[in-house]
């Protein structure tokens, strides 16, 4: 089973993601996206497509809108292609709001995208600790977890939906994961539990496969027990919640 | 046609709402604007703006929709306009021209664009003068006011315009200067600079009268004039920034001067007396490193950047952490930024001042906007960096009204070898090429902060303040450390900083004999450049490699596959001599000795200041509980959680020890990141400086720095034999004796103390001139100094997961105090806030506080420690309260056992070395075996409830933790 990392333009999060995949099982290679675009064939020997967190383009013009039009010109045809085979595609952070710019989640209708990635309500950039809730159980990415315990860090997290689509999406079921207050009922737009006051409290979406995954919370940064905050009330554990995640892409190709 | 896109969100965006809820004003909205320099036909104007925005979250306006949209938000009446000034880095721009040229290739050739704010409102002239006052800043950017109706008729019309940088066309001749005369002219070119043929002056070398006499002497020993260039860089390479003359000046009786004697002094003495492989690159490269274990160096450095921050706070402060995460590239080989640091001092963000740099004109920026500027500037370049940011902290005094205090810090890591040879060692080798990479070269920060007399004109591009760019240096970055590094491909790396290429070069040069560099080469970011300009320039974002000719071309591919520019600009050399040729003709040449050491020595005197007495006032009368949530909710302890969650401390999976801790989030003294996936050791990190002891006892005053800095390592858990420190020292008018006197005082402390400690210094920096002189708002002349700053930075090497510790107790945990408790609230907290009763101020006896962190390391590894807290601001009564809310568990404390000092005193005097612990009831043998009973103080115990309670025979006060926490979470007035 084999990886791809993608990197390059300020993503910033390639070695820790390529690390979460190592660690339950996965080969894998860290790809920068000019040499992709070079030779996009390499593409036929991996299992998974990792975009990860990061800066790309500084946000400039709208996170993730400049590397995810310079995929468009270069590179859609082979990820599209990529994502209707049994593989699996991963958008973390900077990633989710790079595949939602490629329209490649929720795609539920055309090449254009129609979710739009804003700014949180706050206003400012949140690096924080939430609890969000799998709705869509279907997906390999999220099968038989309940609630995870991940950071987020971003300016730009908030989903932007219409209504018409939305109503589809739930149709749907392409909902990942929704933020949660601390009685694990749903946060409502609650702040800070939901951090960035996403629409209906979507921290993840999904295509209708289920193996294309957005997700704004960072899996990556709760690999270990002891990333989670207050790790030292609770070592019986060896790893956070953010390994589910992986584990379940180890488990599909199983 | 059309020249401009304009852009507009559809909902309101977290910036409107802030705007609109600062403003009062609901009517607020804000386009994107980018003004092009030529006309784009219909074809282009859809595909550039489908390439730039967002279908479903944005409107592109255009001419025959932009009435009919935005007068469904409402009647705008006024428009403010912003954009940068010609030659500012423009980092959106960068971007867009990047993805058109990128996804359009070769159907639209050279063009330039600008990014641009355009803010709409309905509402009085008044309200929108004041928007631009708190949006921009009329040092970079330009503000145009005018009505809507003005703004449709712009729009209709074509007439939006970006200003290029429009430089006369200079043909360059070689200029030889004169120095054969008069004292009063020789010293008129070191205060106002070279004078051009058109009798203008190019802005102060900072060189004085016998500086200025010592290179006529060399050049008429030499038998020719000087050049501009051999000038300038002299100047460059003698400044006080670059040769820490004070610090290496001879000081009353000491000859070698107080960085020899009392700083290298200290480590070379620790070193001789530890005999171990700890410090392993010290003082001689851009940062300091020590071993992380037997595979990694870790690398430490703390840079200032104040007053870059005091003009545009923003643009200071982000070059600031961008250019300190490239002292770790340029470490050895090259380290890999794995941490920043930061530490702002502050003037009060809700205090006007109204200072004036000149006479009634040339405000200072508000202490608002100062302190909001810098904080985002080192979020938007630590957070776009991808390098985690969790140690920092905030200090507010009004003596920072004339000059924050921006200290940016980079913690790197790097393999001890690589490919079998040390990479903490680097040589550029004669014939190497020299290199530079990264981005291109304007008038950035020439000559530093003066203003050039080009500066009036509004063609001109401005050169007193660069803004980072930190995509750029990100992608240079990730190809030196993951492409060529590892390779080794070249045999040195350094950064240009101050000096640029004339330092970076000139530094280089030194490890292979000399250099012949071609100026002409230098990519320029637009023409008209002198080669003087592009010689100093401080443009960012830029190394400098030396290259073997064998691997030249493989270097420079691997750099433009990656969009990354790099160039070669000359050559290193054998021969002992500096050569800077533009095109052919020779400007500079001269011997690397004289470059680097032929500057005249100081000699300095100090005397004794005399110590203006503090007016004592009276001290209020309030409950303890008042008192405790006063102290909670001042600046100086009240949380910093607000930075802490907009900086990104989890990026790189390494944070351990997080900048909020416990259920409670309580901000902490001491930050840990676990760098490697394969090792469990830890990094810890901390911090302290105390320029409110500096008037009292500078000596003291740097004893309790390093004191807090080292026992906040302590305390988080760190091995005691594996701890190095940083010093930066920020002065007050270094050319007075006696803040010379302050600067020895302090100096001293730093031998005592790091050889008493065992730490040793590995990296430092000084900035001697902290003053501010200009006027007050009824155009009286004034001077503020900020109070000495003495800033220890502490890292340390934490062995094992298990010895890092907590800060919240559990229930039944007893609570002791780790030290001893003085009367010691001269210049405390409380004493700011309460009135001066008599007392003394903060000593560090060594020998009694090493016996406490010794003890205290050894329990912490056999377990014995549950959860500890370094006493430090508003002492016991403070780090119990935060104990508390960190826990969400109650404390009973009692008062019962104070020795000869009040209630006041004992809960809150900021005396040093002390440490809040709580061990389980059943510890409490094995802790007394290691703890002698005069080394410590049960105070009480957690008690799980929601109340912290103080106990006084028999008179019981309390406080509900969540009130303490609300005092402790209170916003600070004015950010």
């Amino acid at each position: 089973m084999n990886v791809l990392v993608l990197s390059g333009y300020g993503i910033n999060c390639e070695n820790e993601t390529l690390h979460a995949f190592e660690v339950v099982g996965f080969k894998g290679k860290i790809v920068h996206i000019n040499d992709l675009i070079q030779n996009p064939k390499q593409l036929n020997n991996y299992q998974v497509f990792a975009i990860p967190g990061g800066f790309s383009y500084g946000d400039d013009t709208g996170s993730g809108n400049a590397m995810a039009k310079k995929i468009m010109t270069n590179l859609y045809d082979q990820l599209l292609d990529f994502s209707l085979k049994d593989k699996l595609i991963i958008g973390i952070c900077n990633g989710c709001q790079i595949l939602i710019n490629l329209g490649l989640v929720p795609s539920l209708n055309k090449k254009d995208p129609e979710v739009a990635m804003i700014e949180n309500k706050s206003g400012s950039y949140e690096c924080r600790w939430v609890d969000v809730k799998v709705n869509n159980n279907k997906s390999p990415w999220l099968k038989n977890i309940s609630i995870l315990n991940l950071p987020v860090a971003h300016q730009e997290g908030q989903f932007m939906i219409p209504i018409n689509l939305l109503k589809s999406i739930k149709a749907n079921n392409l909902i990942g994961l929704q933020y949660i207050n601390n009685h694990k009922k749903l946060a409502k737009g609650q702040f800070p539990f939901n951090p960035n006051g996403s629409k209906d409290d979507i921290a993840a979406l999904t295509n209708q496969n289920g193996n294309v995954l957005a997700m704004m919370p960072h899996p990556e940064r709760a690999l270990y027990h002891y990333h989670v905050p207050n790790w030292q009330n609770n070592t019986s554990k060896k790893f956070g919640d953010g390994y589910k995640i992986f584990i379940n892409a180890k488990k599909f190709f199983a | 046609m059309t020249n401009t896109i304009q852009i507009l969100s559809i909902e309101k965006t977290g910036k409107e709402s802030s705007l609109q809820k600062e403003h009062k004003n609901k009517s607020i909205k804000i386009i994107d604007g980018y003004f092009f320099s030529r006309n784009l036909d219909d074809q282009k104007f859809t595909k550039i703006s489908k390439l730039i925005s967002n279908d479903v979250s944005q409107t592109i306006l255009t001419k025959k929709n932009v009435n009919k949209v935005l007068s469904s938000y409402c009647n705008f009446n006024w428009v403010v306009e912003i954009k940068f000034l010609p030659g500012v880095t423009d980092n959106i721009a960068t971007t867009v021209k990047e993805i058109i040229k990128d996804n359009l290739k070769s159907s639209f050739k050279s063009f330039e664009l600008g990014s641009t704010k355009i803010i709409l409102i309905k509402g009085r002239k008044e309200d929108i003068t004041k928007i631009s006052k708190n949006e921009a800043n009329p040092l970079i950017q330009t503000i145009k006011i005018y009505s809507f109706k003005q703004y449709l008729n712009n729009f209709k019309k074509n007439q939006f315009k970006i200003e290029k940088v429009k430089l006369p066309k200079k043909k360059y001749s070689k200029k030889e200067i004169n120095l054969d005369i008069s004292d009063y002219n020789l010293s008129l070119i070191g205060k106002l600079g070279i004078e051009e043929n058109d009798k203008s002056r190019r802005g102060t070398l900072g060189l004085d009268l016998e500086s200025l006499k010592t290179i006529r002497n060399y050049f008429s020993t030499i038998k020719r004039k000087p050049t501009d260039v051999e000038i300038e860089t002299l100047a460059q390479t003698w400044s006080e920034h670059c040769k820490h003359k004070i610090f290496s000046a001879k000081i009353d009786d000491i000859q070698e001067g107080i960085f020899k004697k009392y700083i290298k002094g200290a480590t070379e003495k620790i070193i001789q007396l530890r005999k171990d492989n700890f410090c392993v690159s010290l003082f001689t490269d851009n940062a300091g490193g020590i071993e992380f274990n037997k595979d990694w160096i870790i690398c430490h450095k703390v840079e200032t950047h104040n007053t870059p921050s005091a003009l545009d706070p923003f643009g200071g402060a982000i070059t600031g952490i961008v250019g300190v995460n490239r002292d770790c590239l340029g470490f050895g080989k090259g380290a890999k930024p794995i941490a920043n640091t930061y530490a702002y001092y502050l003037a009060d963000p809700n205090k006007k001042y109204q200072l004036y740099r000149q006479k009634n004109k040339d405000p200072m920026l508000p202490a608002n906007f100062i302190a909001k500027g810098i904080i985002s500037g080192v979020r938007v370049g630590g957070n776009c960096s991808g390098i985690p940011t969790p140690q920092g902290n905030v200090y507010f005094d009004d003596r920072f009204a004339g000059k924050p205090l921006v200290f940016c810090g980079t913690v790197g890591i790097i393999p001890k070898k690589i490919k079998g040879k040390l990479s903490h060692k680097k040589k550029a080798n004669p014939g190497d090429i020299i290199l530079m990479a990264g981005g291109r070269v304007g008038k950035d920060g020439i000559h530093g902060a003066t203003f050039s007399s080009e500066e009036l004109d509004p063609n001109s591009p401005v050169s007193a303040v660069q803004i980072g760019d930190p995509i750029t240096q990100k992608k240079m970055s990730d190809v030196i450390i993951r492409e060529l590094r590892d390779e080794n491909l070249y045999s040195s790396i350094t950064d240009n900083g101050a000096g640029g290429l004339s330092s970076s070069i000139g530094e280089m040069a030194k490890e292979s004999g000399g250099f012949i560099v071609n100026l002409e080469k230098v990519p320029l970011k637009y023409n008209g450049l002198y080669p003087w300009e592009i010689w100093v320039s401080e443009s960012q974002e830029r190394m400098t490699l030396a290259v073997p000719p064998a691997n030249i071309k493989k270097v420079i591919n691997r750099f433009n596959a990656r969009g990354v520019e790099a160039t070669i600009i000359g050559k290193f050399i054998k021969k002992e001599k500096a050569i800077v040729k533009y095109n052919k003709t020779e400007i500079l040449n001269l011997d690397m000795e004289f470059l680097h050491e032929g500057y005249p020595k100081l000699n300095l005197k100090t005397s004794f200041p005399k110590i203006k007495k503090e007016k004592k006032k009276i001290i209020k009368k309030s409950s303890l509980i008042v008192k405790l949530h006063k102290l909670l909710s001042s600046p100086n302890i009240v949380s910093k959680e607000f930075i802490a969650t907009q900086y990104d401390h989890e990026v790189q999976a390494t944070s351990i020890i997080k900048p909020l801790q416990g259920e409670g989030r309580v901000f902490g003294n001491a930050t840990a990141i676990k760098p490697l996936f394969d090792d469990e050791k830890s990094i810890a990190l901390s911090q302290a400086a105390y320029p409110q002891y500096a008037e009292t006892n500078p000596y003291d005053m740097a004893g309790c720095s390093i004191d807090t800095a080292y026992k906040n390592l302590i305390v988080s858990g760190a091995n005691s034999k594996k701890i190095a420190i940083l010093d930066n020292f920020c002065w007050c008018s270094s050319d007075e004796p006696d803040r010379l006197y302050q600067l020895k005082e302090a100096a001293k402390a730093c031998y005592d103390y790091a050889v008493a400690y065992q730490t040793p210094f590995i990296s430092g920096k000084d900035s001697m001139f902290n003053d501010f002189k200009g006027f007050d708002k009824t155009g009286k002349s004034v001077k503020i100094s900020i109070p000495p700053t003495l800033l220890i930075s502490s890292i340390g090497v934490v062995d094992k997961i298990s010895h890092l510790t907590k800060m919240t107790p559990d229930d039944g945990d007893i609570l002791l105090v780790l030290g001893n408790t003085r009367n010691e609230l001269q210049d405390s907290v409380y004493s700011k806030i309460k009135g001066y009763e008599k007392s003394k101020n903060p000593v560090v006896n060594s020998k009694d506080a090493l016996r406490t962190y010794r003890n205290f390391e050894k329990a912490n590894k056999l377990g014995i420690i549950n959860s500890a807290i370094g006493i430090d601001l508003g002492g016991i009564g403070i780090a119990v309260t935060k104990m508390a809310i960190a826990s969400k568990k109650g404390l009973t404390i009692d008062l019962k056992l104070k020795n000869k000092i009040s209630v006041d005193q004992f809960l809150f005097s900021e005396s040093q070395s002390r440490i809040l612990v709580s061990i389980k009831k059943n510890k409490l043998a094995n802790f007394k075996k290691i703890f002698k009973s005069s080394d410590y103080t049960i105070i009480g115990k957690c008690t799980g409830l929601d109340v912290v309670e103080f106990k006084d025979n028999k008179k019981i006060t309390r406080g509900k933790i969540s009130d303490f926490a609300k005092s402790y979470k209170q916003n600070i007035k004015g950010l």
